[in-house]
C-alpha cells in the first residue's frame, strides 16, 4: 500500500468538497478529495448532478446541475495542490496528531479532515418497493424519467427537489400524480408556481401509497385513501423523492457527535464539529437549510477553520 | 469486443460511464433509450430492468457504473 501525505482530507467529492478543496489549496494546504464512484454512489459533483435546472446559485442565472458541477470540479482542479481521485474510504484513525485515512486502492496521512460526505436517498418501505427496484420503482427522475415516455408516472414526496422531479418527468410523461402524505406540498413557490401551471401535474394530498404492485414491472399502487372513489392507481412508475439520509458512518467511527437523523452536529461558525482536527459542510451535517449555496459557504469555512487549526496549533506534519 | 452502452441525455452515471470508456481509450455504440423507442424495449427486454446506463459487452449486460466490474470486463487493470 502506497502512504501519501496531505495537509487536508476532505472526504466526498460533491459540490461542497470541491469547494473547501479550492479554498483548501488557495490557502496553501496540500489537499486531497476523496470522492467514491462505483455502483449506487453518484459520480464527482455529487448530488447536483442529478438536478437538472440550477436557478439559485448566484452568478449564474440558469445551467443543469451537470454544468455547475463541472465548473466546481474544473476550479478545484485548477490549483496545483490540489488532487481529486475516485477512491472510497473504509477507515479513519486518529493516530497521534494526525488521521490514518484507508481507501479501497491506497492509505493516506492527513493532519485534518473535513466531511462532505452528504447523502443519499431515503428509501421507500412497503410492500412490492424493493420487488420492483429499477422495475418501475426508481429514485433518479432525471436518469430514468425519459425512459416513462407518455407512460403514467407517480412520484412520492413534498418536498422542492420532488416538485422539481415532478416537472422533469412532465416533460416526457403524459400523467405525473404527486402523492404526498401531508395537507400540501411544499417546494420553493417558483416551482409551486409551475407545477400550478402544468396540466399534466395532479397532486394527491394527504395519501400514502400502501403498496406497489405489478407483473414484470410496476401497473398500479394501493393508496390509503380513495383517489375518485378507488383505492388503485394505475401507474407505469414511482419515483421516489421523500428526503435522505446523512452519511456520517465514518464520522462516527473517530467520535463525531450527530443529532437523532444521524447529521453531524455543527459549529455553524466554525464549520468545526466536537473532534479537534475534524471539520464537516454540507447535507450531512444538522444545517437546516441544505442547498449548494449554504453548503459552499460552508466548506470554504471548513477549509478555512482547518487551516486555522493547522497553523495556530503548530501540528507537526505526519 | 463489442459494446454498446443505453443511455438517456440527462444520466449523470451514463456520462460517467462514457467518460470511462473515453478515458481507457475504448470504442463504443452509444444508444439513446429516449429517443430510440425500439432500441428502449430492448434494453428493458435484456436487462429486465428499467434504468440506465445498461452497458453490454459481448452478450455480457451491466447495469449501472460499476468500474471495478467493467474492469473485469473488459480486461482492464
Amino acid at each position: 500500500m502506497v502512504k501519501k501525505n496531505f495537509d487536508v482530507i476532505i472526504v466526498g467529492a460533491g459540490g461542497v468538497g470541491l469547494a473547501a478543496a479550492m479554498y483548501s489549496a488557495r490557502l496553501g494546504l496540500k489537499t486531497l478529495v476523496l470522492g467514491a464512484s462505483h455502483g449506487s454512489e453518484l459520480p464527482v459533483g455529487g448530488v447536483i448532478t442529478t438536478t437538472t435546472i440550477v436557478e439559485n446559485y448566484p452568478g449564474f442565472i440558469r445551467l443543469t446541475g451537470q454544468e455547475i458541477a463541472k465548473k466546481l470540479e474544473e476550479h478545484a482542479k485548477s490549483y496545483k495542490l490540489t488532487t481529486i481521485t475516485e477512491e472510497k474510504v473504509s477507515d479513519i484513525k486518529r493516530e497521534k496528531n494526525c488521521f490514518a485515512v484507508k481507501t479501497n486502492k491506497s492509505e493516506y496521512k492527513t493532519l485534518a479532515i473535513i466531511f462532505a460526505t452528504g447523502t443519499k436517498w431515503k428509501k421507500l418501505d412497503v410492500p412490492g418497493s424493493k420487488e420492483f427496484e429499477n422495475k418501475g420503482v426508481n429514485y433518479c427522475a432525471l436518469c430514468d424519467g425519459p425512459l416513462f415516455k407518455n407512460k403514467i408516472v407517480s412520484l412520492v414526496g413534498g418536498s422542492d427537489s420532488a416538485a422539481k422531479d415532478a416537472l422533469v418527468l412532465a416533460e416526457s410523461a403524459k400523467k405525473v400524480f404527486i402523492i404526498y402524505r401531508g395537507e400540501q406540498i411544499h417546494p420553493e413557490p417558483v416551482n409551486m408556481e409551475r407545477i400550478k401551471k402544468n396540466k399534466k401535474i395532479e397532486i394527491i394530498n394527504n395519501t400514502n401509497i400502501t403498496e406497489i404492485k405489478g407483473n414484470k414491472f410496476v401497473q398500479e399502487i394501493i393508496l390509503d385513501n380513495s383517489y375518485k372513489g378507488n383505492r388503485k392507481l394505475k401507474v407505469d412508475a414511482v419515483f421516489v423523492a421523500i428526503g435522505h439520509i446523512a452519511l456520517s458512518d465514518l464520522a462516527k467511527k473517530i467520535g463525531v457527535k450527530t443529532d437523532k437523523k444521524g447529521e453531524i452536529i455543527l459549529n455553524h461558525k466554525t464549520s468545526e464539529t466536537n473532534v479537534k482536527g475534524v471539520f464537516a459542510a454540507g447535507d450531512v451535517t444538522d444545517k437546516p437549510f441544505k442547498q449548494l449555496i449554504t453548503g459552499v459557504a460552508d466548506g470554504c469555512t471548513a477549509a478555512y477553520s482547518a487551516y486555522e487549526y493547522i497553523s495556530k496549533n503548530k501540528i507537526i506534519p505526519c | 469486443m463489442v459494446i454498446k452502452i443505453y443511455t438517456t441525455p440527462t444520466c449523470p452515471w451514463c456520462k460517467k460511464t462514457k467518460e470511462f470508456f473515453k478515458e481507457n481509450k475504448i470504442k463504443f455504440k452509444e444508444i439513446n433509450a429516449t429517443s430510440d423507442k425500439k432500441a428502449a424495449k430492448e434494453m428493458i427486454e435484456k436487462s429486465g430492468q428499467m434504468g440506465v446506463p445498461v452497458i453490454e459487452i459481448d452478450k455480457q449486460l451491466i447495469v449501472g457504473f460499476d468500474e471495478e466490474k467493467l474492469k473485469k470486463a473488459l480486461k482492464l487493470k
